[in-house]
């Protein structure tokens, strides 16, 4: 896959190409964008103010990912608000652990949740260094030169969260909870575009592959904390990325775009002229 | 035009790859190139350049400039029209809050350089900025702000 042809810019693609561009950029970016809005939820209710800024740190961390993914979606027409603000809930990509509540007060989720995330997400980008399309290629060395900590401050904490047998029941009850739900990262979104994403060397790694990859990283790391992964869990009922999610999700999209719809809003702030238009 | 025409980014979606700045960058070749400091520039660009020089980053005293945020210069003359001048950019973090802030004032100041009608600021993010991007007079200002690099 990796002697695919380099595909044009953003204007000169087929309409098969662009659709398989944007399928992949909204997986990226939605994933990105919704798991940041949830972690900023932690802010000053992390146990540690350590821990604190460091969630914060990371949340933010997130959402300049999805920004920058989201600036190729742009490049196909669409503005911020069609994207964030006035996208409906059925529209989006995201696969559905991002979007899950936290237990109240349960320290373990957001652990754990950053754990399966971001293991998934080094081996996601590793997938795209080599992209056919050079937009998406220019941009993964930036966002890997970011991703460095959060694996290892997530692990840093289930580390300590497993050192005796309350922690790791509680983090046990969490991983139940939310590993058929990591597996929807790794679900297509559409079998025959996802297929095309591949064949056009978009990304140089099969979903399939991916999903072994990260279940032979996750599985051996959470089992030898005492630990134990269902990798042959189901999926859950809502798989996010073909647009079914959970009711939490229409909760959680109303509270981020309340503001907007408050203040009676129809356009986000103008950031810049369009990088590419020529003037 | 000096300094700029190998930059990557001008060629940013160029289908053929051997004639792509891009893939030269992969083997590691055009960070040399940066930063990219007007350095030999004439005219117009030259006061494009000093224009950017005169914009500093809105946490620390020292010019983008000399930060390395600027990855080239390019200024074209179109009939009947003026002076239009591409500019591309970095930013040191993509979830950078002041992105708006930074990117406005770079516009409006390059616009408001005598001859220049039009600015097309283009944000990339390959190579990715370090701190070896920075010159040595931005050494020297972030010292005297109390920041060792």
């Amino acid at each position: 896959m990796t002697t695919a042809e380099r595909l044009p810019g953003p204007d000169d693609l087929s309409d098969e190409e662009r659709e398989a561009v944007e399928t992949l950029l909204f997986r990226l970016a939605d994933d990105e964008f919704v798991l940041a809005e949830r972690y900023t939820e932690w802010q000053v209710r992390a146990p540690t103010l350590e821990s604190d800024l460091a969630l914060a740190n990371i949340a933010q961390d997130e959402l300049g990912h999805a920004r920058l993914w989201y600036d190729l979606l742009q490049d196909f027409g669409p503005d911020e608000p069609d994207l964030i603000w006035e996208r409906p809930a059925d529209e989006w990509r995201h696969g559905t652990m991002v979007e899950l509540p936290f237990e109240e007060g349960d320290w373990a989720d957001p652990v754990l949740r950053s754990y399966l995330y971001d293991v998934a997400e080094e081996i996601r980008l590793e997938a795209l260094v080599d992209s056919s399309y050079s937009r998406i290629r220019d941009r993964v060395g930036k966002i890997q030169g970011e991703e460095d900590y959060h694996r290892e401050h997530a692990e840093n904490w289930l580390e300590r969260l497993t050192e005796d047998e309350t922690g790791r029941e509680r983090v046990q009850r969490a991983l139940d909870r939310l590993f058929p739900y990591a597996l929807t990262i790794f679900e297509p979104a559409d079998e025959e575009v996802e297929g095309r994403i591949d064949e056009l060397g978009l990304r140089t790694e099969s979903l399939a592959d991916m999903r072994e990859a990260w279940l032979d990283t996750v599985v051996p790391y959470l089992d030898g904390l005492g630990l134990d992964a269902d990798a042959d869990a189901d999926l859950p009922d809502e798989i996010g990325r073909d647009k079914s999610h959970t009711d939490d999700w229409n909760d959680l999209r109303e509270e981020f775009t309340a503001t907007y719809r408050e203040l009676d809003r129809h356009e986000a702030t103008r950031i810049m002229e369009d990088p590419d238009e020529v003037a | 035009m000096p300094g700029t025409g190998d930059v990557p980014g001008f060629d940013d979606d160029c289908a053929d790859p051997a004639l792509c700045a891009y893939t030269e960058y992969v083997e590691g070749e055009e960070v040399e190139d940066l930063p990219a400091t007007g350095e030999g520039a004439e005219g117009i660009e030259a006061d494009v350049w000093d224009a950017l020089y005169g914009v500093e980053d809105p946490e620390m005293p020292v010019s983008i400039v000399d930060l390395g945020l600027i990855y080239g210069v390019e200024v074209t003359e179109r009939e009947d029209v003026g002076f239009h001048a591409e500019v591309l950019m970095t930013l040191t973090y993509s979830g950078c809050p002041a992105r708006d802030m930074l990117t406005d004032e770079v516009e409006r100041s390059v616009v408001g350089v005598e001859g220049v009608e039009s600015v097309d600021l283009r944000l990339v993010w390959s190579p990715e900025w370090s701190v070896e991007m920075v010159t040595e007079r931005g050494k020297a200002d972030l010292n005297e702000f109390g920041l060792s690099i």
